[in-house]
């Protein structure tokens, strides 16, 4: 069986927190991230929510330096061309090409080096909610923000069969490669176009299997939310605290301030 | 009483293929009740029509006498009152963790939050899945999913429970665990209705069986009278149970006696005669018919017991002296099956009861049974079959115990009771929750 991030998210011990300090923690994230214009404050949030995640979330650290890795590919690409092509001024470092000369100047490394933090400080706060909070635990916090109740309730089945798509499209695309479908181009194609097809009769199918499943247990337009009360403990707060203030402290004596 | 009715009931799928034909069936309130078919032969299809899902094409459903009605209000009585169990679980459990999912039923039934919750908890204690309430339905293997399945339905509280293929794609510990629980459910009153392609479950498991071929009934009646028709099993595409193949053999070659028809294990066994011929050395004074003693064999000549008495019938002498004897062994040790209510469970007591009755085989059956013998590192001997096997390993000469909790105490011991009294071998048998407070070792049971 795979994991994926839910799964992690499942066993992790920061799931039986409490939902909603750790949706505000990561929203705090975010914003101070976005809002600050020092590279040194989204980089400090990266620190720290890796730190949570990985120690206080006990996510395996080469895992989570792997799912790390996907946008950092992309990020790293983007800063190379946002430091050679943004910002005006003297150039630190220069080089020419086919008689183009490329520079880099104090101005466009530092937006590089802002997206850079930027971008880690964002992955890290998202990683920490999807690794400590699996879907099925917000679907409450869905609930209590008013959503209307269809809008959750689809939301939960699709959740459920995803899971269970999931498993045949798997099951699927194995009978496919052990009968030589993806040998070639062609072929994997054309087994792939065979996949979908499959798959969309069968969630049709599921679909009235389910209506069938849940007119059985007289359905009433009514579906319980799993809602456990966590209330914050002390030690919680004192983190959240501690977090709030060292984010805050380093947002404010870098106010305006830039690296080079 | 008759619970559950059909009245001429066809029924054909909307592209006009038929799919039940003529169907007239009555069903006992209590019973265990399989229909036995190959694939295909309506066996789901007609469940479908018992709580109303499928609106027959002629006919009718009578539930409780009264002919079901096709609005709202009466389908949701009906669904509320016979509950269905789905072949694959995946297509029953939709909701995103098992809690929400057992919850479905009550919840639509407009209980108050704090009952919901009450029901909930109980059901999930019930089938041993408390610990698994906040888990996401594909983290659970698939004997799981089929006890959260049949929580969801047994949380609505319906008289009658269908169960569609219940034991399609479990392992045997996880398929005796679903069984374990209908028979549990059957003892509290609640009819047990399943559809299966296996004879043997069928024969052994069911009260009352339906044979269901190419959309028609073809035959009901009591398992025995059912599995004898071979003719119509063949018309079915059915093969007897592996236990009346065994019977039949076995009586051809003269080694069992003609009794009923065998239904499990146990009831084989007893069918067999007591036979060994051998030759044996005989004093001259001896005369053909009469009885002689052997004495007491043991070690590796007492096949089944520590030991065992070897009396012997003369049956005919030859001139040396050498004599044809019809031996008859009989275990010197009476075995016992002492019963072990866990829902008063201690764990000193229990340790105490193995000790002062020289237990040898311990088995435990349901799954708060099982959970606790783990937690308390109880070696268990059996953990399917029990009560069988604990009847076969005390006639020949063991001590069991069982352990089981609730209504499946009073179900082991009528199972064993009906055994006694069947076969005439007196087994001690008893309840012996709370034993060791009173005599402490004084004596065995």
């Amino acid at each position: 069986m795979t994991y994926i991030l839910d799964d992690y998210a499942i066993l992790s011990p920061l799931r039986s927190r409490n939902n909603w300090l750790k949706l505000a923690i990561v929203a705090f994230g975010i914003l101070v991230g976005v809002s600050a214009s020092s590279p040194l404050v989204p980089f400090t949030i990266a620190l720290c929510m890796s730190f949570a995640t990985i120690y206080f979330g006990r996510i395996p650290v080469k895992f989570y330096l792997q799912i790390l890795s996907v946008p950092s590919g992309f990020v790293l690409v983007s800063i190379i061309v946002i430091a050679f092509f943004f910002g005006e001024g003297v150039d630190i470092f220069s080089f020419s090409l086919f008689g183009y000369t490329l520079g880099v100047n104090p101005e466009g490394l530092n937006m590089a080096l802002l997206i850079l933090a930027r971008t880690f400080g964002g992955m890290s706060c998202l990683f920490f909610l999807s690794l400590t909070t699996p879907v099925i635990e917000l679907f409450a916090v869905l609930k209590k923000a008013k959503l209307p109740d269809s809008f959750v309730e689809i939301a939960m089945m699709m959740y459920r069969y995803i899971f269970v798509f999931l498993d045949v499209a798997m099951g699927v695309k194995y009978a496919q490669t052990v009968r030589l479908g993806y040998r070639d181009f062609r072929t994997s194609f054309r087994s792939m176009v065979m996949l979908g097809t499959n798959l969309f009769i069968r969630s049709w199918e599921q679909g009235e299997k389910l209506y069938l499943a849940m007119n059985s247990r007289c359905y009433d337009g009514k579906l319980i939310m799993y809602d456990e009360k966590r209330p914050v403990k002390m030690p919680e707060i004192l983190l959240t605290g501690a977090y709030f203030t060292i984010v805050i402290t380093v947002f404010w004596f870098t106010r305006g301030m830039s690296l080079i | 009483m008759i619970i559950l009715e059909t009245k001429n009931l066809s029924y054909s799928y909307p592209d006009g293929t038929l799919a039940l034909e003529d169907i007239n069936i009555k069903i006992e309130k209590g019973k265990k009740i399989a229909f036995v078919g190959r694939n295909g032969s309506g066996k789901s299809t007609l469940f479908m029509m018992l709580n109303g899902t499928f609106r027959p094409l002629k006919g009718e459903v009578l539930f409780h006498g009264k002919p079901v009605k096709y609005d709202s209000r009466s389908l949701r009585e009906i669904r509320k009152s016979v509950g269905i169990v789905f072949q694959n679980s995946d297509d029953q459990i939709f909701a995103p963790t098992i809690y929400q999912d057992v919850a479905f039923g009550p919840t639509n039934l407009d209980y108050p939050k704090n009952k919901v919750e009450k029901i909930v908890h109980d059901t999930l204690e019930y089938v041993g899945l408390t610990h698994l309430k906040d888990k996401p339905p594909h983290h659970l293997s698939g004997g799981q999913k089929k006890r959260v399945a049949i929580a969801g339905v047994v949380a609505m509280d319906p008289e009658v429970i269908v169960l569609d293929e219940p034991l399609s794609n479990l392992d045997p510990v996880g398929a005796d665990e679903v069984m374990d629980l209908l028979n549990e459910l059957n003892y509290f009153g609640k009819t047990i209705i399943i559809s299966t392609h296996d004879v043997d479950l069928a024969y052994g498991w069911a009260d009352y069986v339906f044979l269901m071929n190419d959309r028609k009934v073809l035959s009901e009646g009591t398992p025995e009278e059912i599995f004898r028709q071979t003719e119509k099993l063949k018309e079915a595409y059915l093969k007897r149970p592996i236990t009346l193949e065994i019977y039949d053999e076995i009586r051809k070659r003269g080694i069992a006696r003609v009794s009923k028809p065998p239904r499990d294990i146990p009831d084989l066994v007893h069918t067999l005669r007591p036979q060994h011929l051998m030759w044996v050395d005989v004093p001259p004074e001896v005369k053909e018919g009469e009885t002689i003693n052997l004495g007491i064999l043991y070690g590796e000549f007492a096949q089944d017991s520590m030991y065992e008495a070897a009396n012997c019938k003369v049956l005919h002498i030859h001139e040396d002296g050498l004599a044809i004897v019809e031996m008859d062994r009989k275990a010197l040790r009476a075995g016992s099956i002492a019963i072990y209510d866990t829902s008063q469970y201690d764990n000193e007591e229990i340790l105490k009861i193995i000790k002062r009755d020289d237990i040898e085989c311990v088995g435990a059956m349901g799954k708060k049974s099982k959970i606790i013998a783990e937690r308390d590192e109880i070696y268990l001997d059996v953990t399917a079959g029990v009560i069988d096997r604990s009847i076969l390993n005390a006639l020949s000469g063991q001590r069991c115990l069982i352990l089981t909790h609730g209504g499946m105490v009073e179900h082991a011991l009528e199972r064993i009771n009906g055994y006694i009294e069947k076969s005439g071998i007196n087994l001690h048998v008893g309840v012996v929750t709370g034993e060791a407070e009173k005599d402490n070792g004084a004596g065995s049971c």
